[in-house]
């Protein structure tokens, strides 16, 4: 009896705390943007002011198209490169094909703010290196690329997205039954009609669960918008927001008006997307013991391929942590040239240590890092196993709540919490603390996702074993629980300390000067035109998430092994 | 060797899987002819290369060495670099996951091999009735594939297979993901379906009593080789091989040396533990041999008292009886051993009884002992 009674109590506690974390911005969005003026002012009624006043303007119509096309074009280039690299690691016997996982995954670590640089810096028609390059190699008049464009802003952010498709396209190569292509081929069908009719159709449901995905990733993407857009004179929603709050007089409402438009476009995406994925469990078909990779003998094609390959890799991963690493050791920017190499210096890094936020912000990155990744974790982790290992009503609402925030887009939340921190009698608006809560609503979905995969691995007899040699329900959880979960809790909390770290399009509306984080001091430097300070603040960054990977993998094994 | 009437002719195949240092030798090999219209099937234990034979002959898998021909035709030849792709070859194949297209219907799944020929539309409507009516699924044209049983999923991977008139059917242990129930059912319909099409067919299958009950005649694989080859009775009455033997139903073993052989149609002595005892020789046993006997539990009969005028008879203590129904499975004490019998349900047997077993000479194989060809020395451990 005091067991289900503990029971209860956490599943009350953990769904006020969830609903409180992921309800209460959602309302209060949809709260601010029907108010006349902004809160606490006199005066303040109900209005549908904001939404005439963005939907009449013809600009409206302009953000809607640009940022439509944006995400159409970042969702076409990343499928195209993601499932290329998956087709050929998964399919085909292309030599070295072992590293692509690493290589694809690199990305993952080098934060947005930082590729788009890096981006920038290569691209610009002023100072971007490929263009000095190609201009000297050619004899060219003008820079031949131009990244202050849609399809500068467009390859920009496709090339530090698609490790996803990556991964997720690797895996549905991977699932499928492949004795289904040999059906067809015993049936008689060449090669070419049995792509087209039988591996196509199949993997539509995956293709296009993937295109959607990344085209909400851009619609919702804000540093690309803001650091190449925004200059571009290239607006889309997530900019547009940032700009109506930036401004002086902030303009609220209409910022409000804005999200809600976001909101609703990622939401039926998303809606659209668990709909798919959903059908595409069912599509699934039995895979006997009869299963087998197949891979297709490439021939010397094999060495295209590998050629293609290295060549995306080269520009995903070499080329931007080169010119990084490169500019962050030269006191102005410049092309790679004998002079310049002999004027490296770490002077650079001098500046970004002994700048007065600096250690602020280290500190503030760290501190929300680590805090919301082990926030996140042990919330989850607890809602895991109600929603997991109990059958008390109301856990899968709590499992649907923990998801909500993952179809609201940083910036949506950011405007959200800014009307709830306002309103409430909570006074931590402007302090680390509102960072701190919104970066656990935003990574609550990532942690609910790993903490019950493997909760569902953990076999019921295995706690049951526990409790009859005689250990109480703590020392099972301790000793045979924790464990267990350790390897799915560190891979969510490294994921989780990797995101939060890079963390800007939340963190943008919610900051104030004690309270900045490392993105946002790079977005600041960048503003202000130090460019080389910023690489130098970068690799600082990604040595910070490497070292935090790792020590989180040593101590997870520890952990997970010793007890 | 090469017989006229053979559909599928199989010679020396060769097969590696992996690179390098995880290379591993799969098939070692595999000579076989396959008798045009006969059920033949590929039996042997996990791992031992069955499926890896049945691709080779779908072309699915490439041989490292080796020549296959299927109606005379030469589809692969390892010297002259002659392979044929899959689909241009005369064959119909069951996967054991069945491969019904989750995104066809029944009919579509059926007439996918001559939608790829662009036949006509009221052609490919007659066959798919058709063939839909041999298999029993008539009625079920429009339902989408992921929505039949497991039977049903079955059926249709077999009117699949059938709609071409292939020369060749490859079925690759099609009865594996069904319930005990329905595989004895769909085995009998799968021999049924043979006889009345009379399309040469192979039957992939671990399971030696599916072997038994539907095959014309069975090849035993083990470890990447050919043990032995022979119709269900043969192999199962006359093995010549000592895993043949053994993976075939259950048997007891004993050990010995030959004293007399003659040929291998009369009876030849040996010596053992349990005295000299009569055998029928397998061919090739020569004086001085190591050597085993062979003799199924239910071939040998159980006497309370001594019989006088019978050889090979010997004295034992019941250790076990545990009645089956149809049966009393025994074990009895012989010597240091322990032989397991089967005797009829009426004949009341308990244990701490005295009893005489009767090792009928014709039912004794005389089996080489050292039997390492082709064979896993791991298994032969028990
Ligand atoms: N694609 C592959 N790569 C590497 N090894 C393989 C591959 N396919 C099969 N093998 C190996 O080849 C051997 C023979 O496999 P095969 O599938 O032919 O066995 P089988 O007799 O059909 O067994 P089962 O009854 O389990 O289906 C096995 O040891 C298997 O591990
Ligand atoms: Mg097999």
């Amino acid at each position: 009896m005091r067991r289900f009674n503990s029971q209860a109590l956490i599943l009350v506690g953990a769904i006020l705390f969830v609903l409180y974390l992921a309800g209460v911005p959602l309302v209060m969005l949809l709260y601010g943007s029907i108010r006349s003026a902004p809160i606490g002012e006199p005066g303040a009624a109900y209005t549908i002011q904001n939404y005439v006043k963005a939907y009449f303007e013809k600009e409206f119509y302009f953000l809607l198209l640009n940022s439509i096309y944006f995400g159409i074009g970042t969702c076409t280039l990343t499928f195209l490169i993601g499932t290329f690299l998956a087709w050929v690691s998964e399919r085909t016997n292309t030599p070295f094909k072992k590293l692509f996982v690493v290589m694809s995954l690199i990305p993952f670590i080098i934060p947005g703010i930082l590729s788009t640089i890096a981006w920038i810096l290569l691209l610009s028609p002023k100072i971007g290196l490929i263009n000095i390059v190609v201009k000297g190699l050619l004899g060219l008049e003008s820079a031949p690329f131009n990244i202050y464009s849609m399809w500068g802003m467009i390859w920009a952010e496709a090339i530090h997205l698609y490790p996803l498709v990556f991964l997720l396209m690797s895996a549905a190569f991977r699932n499928m039954d492949t004795s289904l292509e040999e059906a067809a081929l015993t049936a008689g069908s060449s090669t070419f009609a049995t792509f087209w009719r039988i591996t196509l159709p199949l993997m539509r449901p995956a293709m296009f669960s993937v295109l959607l995905i990344n085209f909400i990733r851009g619609i919702e993407a804000f540093e690309v918008p803001a650091l190449i857009g925004v200059p571009a004179k290239i607006s889309v929603f997530t900019t547009k927001i940032f700009l109506a709050i930036h401004q002086f007089p902030s303009d609220f409402g209409l910022a409000g008006a804005y999200a809600v438009t976001l909101l609703v476009i990622s939401t039926t995406g998303v809606l659209i997307y668990g709909r798919i994925t959903r059908r595409e469990e069912r599509y699934a078909t039995v895979t006997g013991k009869g299963y087998r990779p197949r891979v297709i003998d490439l021939g010397v094609w094999k060495y295209a391929t590998l050629a293609v390959s290295f060549a995306i890799f080269f520009l995903a991963v070499i080329l931007p942590v080169f010119v990084l690493l490169w500019s962050s050791f030269i006191p102005y920017y410049g092309v790679p040239s004998r002079e310049l190499m002999d004027k490296m210096t770490w002077a650079n890094y001098h500046y970004i240590l002994n700048y007065p936020l600096a250690l602020t912000a280290f500190k503030n990155s760290f501190y929300l890092s680590v805090g919301s990744a082990t926030l996140v974790m042990l919330l989850t982790s607890i809602i895991a196993w109600v929603t997991v290992k109990t059958k008390l009503p109301g856990r899968a609402l709590l499992d649907n709540m923990t998801f909500v925030p993952i179809a609201m887009p940083g910036i949506v939340l950011g405007v959200s919490l800014i009307w709830v921190y306002l309103t409430l009698p909570i006074p931590i608006y402007g302090t680390i603390w509102v960072l701190l809560l919104a970066y656990i609503t935003k990574f609550m979905p990532y942690g609910i996702r790993a903490a019950s995969a493997s909760m569902i691995q953990i076999n019921k007899e295995l706690e049951e074993a526990s409790l009859t040699a005689g250990g109480t329900w703590f020392q099972t959880f301790r000793k045979v629980i924790l464990p267990l979960l350790m390897p799915g809790f560190t891979a969510g909390w490294i994921y989780i300390s990797i995101i939060a770290l890079r963390e800007l399009s939340t963190s943008i509306l919610l900051y104030s000067y004690n309270s900045t984080v490392l993105s946002i001091m790079a977005f600041d430097l960048w503003e202000g035109g130090q460019y080389t300070y910023v690489c130098a603040l970068g690799v600082l960054m990604v040595l910070l998430l490497i070292a935090m990977a790792f020590a989180a993998r040593k101590l997870g094994a520890r952990l997970g092994i010793a007890n | 060797m090469a017989d006229k009437r053979d559909m599928v002719q199989i010679e020396a195949l060769e097969k590696y899987f992996g690179e390098d240092k995880e290379r591993v030798h799969v098939l070692k090999g595999v000579s076989l002819n396959i008798p045009e219209g006969s059920l033949y099937t590929f039996l042997g234990p996990s791992g031992c290369g069955k499926t890896t034979t049945l691709r080779c002959v779908a072309g699915l898998e490439r041989p490292d060495g080796g020549r296959i021909s299927i109606g005379g035709h030469t589809v692969f030849a390892f010297g002259e670099r002659v392979y044929v792709p899959t689909n241009k070859r005369p064959i119909g194949m069951v996967f054991q996951s069945y491969a019904i297209w989750p995104h066809m219907t029944v009919a579509e799944n059926v007439a996918y091999p001559l939608t790829i020929q662009r036949r006509s539309k009221a052609e490919i409507r007659q066959r798919v009735g058709n063939v839909l009516k041999v298999v029993g699924l008539d009625g079920l044209e429009d339902r989408p594939a992921p929505k039949l049983s497991g039977g049903q999923q079955q059926r249709v991977a077999f009117a699949r297979a059938l709609i071409n008139e292939p020369k060749v059917m490859l079925l690759d242990e099609p009865l594996s993901n069904l319930d005990a129930r329905l595989r004895v059912q769909m085995r009998s319909e799968i021999k049924a379906l043979q006889r009345r099409t009379s399309i040469t067919t192979i039957f992939v299958t671990h399971d030696q009593a599916e072997a038994l009950a539907i095959s014309d005649q069975i090849a035993v694989m083990h470890g990447g080789k050919l043990i032995e080859i022979g119709s269900p009775h043969q192999l199962y009455n006359r093995p010549k091989r000592r895993f043949t033997a053994t993976f075939l139903g259950l048997t007891n073993l004993i050990d010995g040396k030959v004293l007399e052989v003659d040929g291998d149609s009369r009876p030849g002595k040996m010596q053992t533990k349990k005295g000299i005892l009569s055998f029928i020789p397998a061919p090739g046993l020569k004086k001085d041999q190591a050597a085993v006997i062979s003799i199924r539990p239910e071939n040998i009969p159980v006497h309370k008292e001594k019989p006088q005028s019978l050889d090979n008879v010997v004295e034992g203590t019941v250790k076990e009886a545990i009645f089956m129904g149809d049966a009393y499975h025994c074990k009895i004490a012989v010597g240091d051993d322990l032989l397991a019998v089967h005797t009829h349900p009426f004949n009341a047997i308990s244990p701490g009884d005295k009893v005489y077993l009767h090792l009928d000479p014709k039912s004794c194989n005389g089996l080489p002992a050292e039997d390492t060809e082709g064979v896993d020395e791991s298994i032969l451990g028990d």
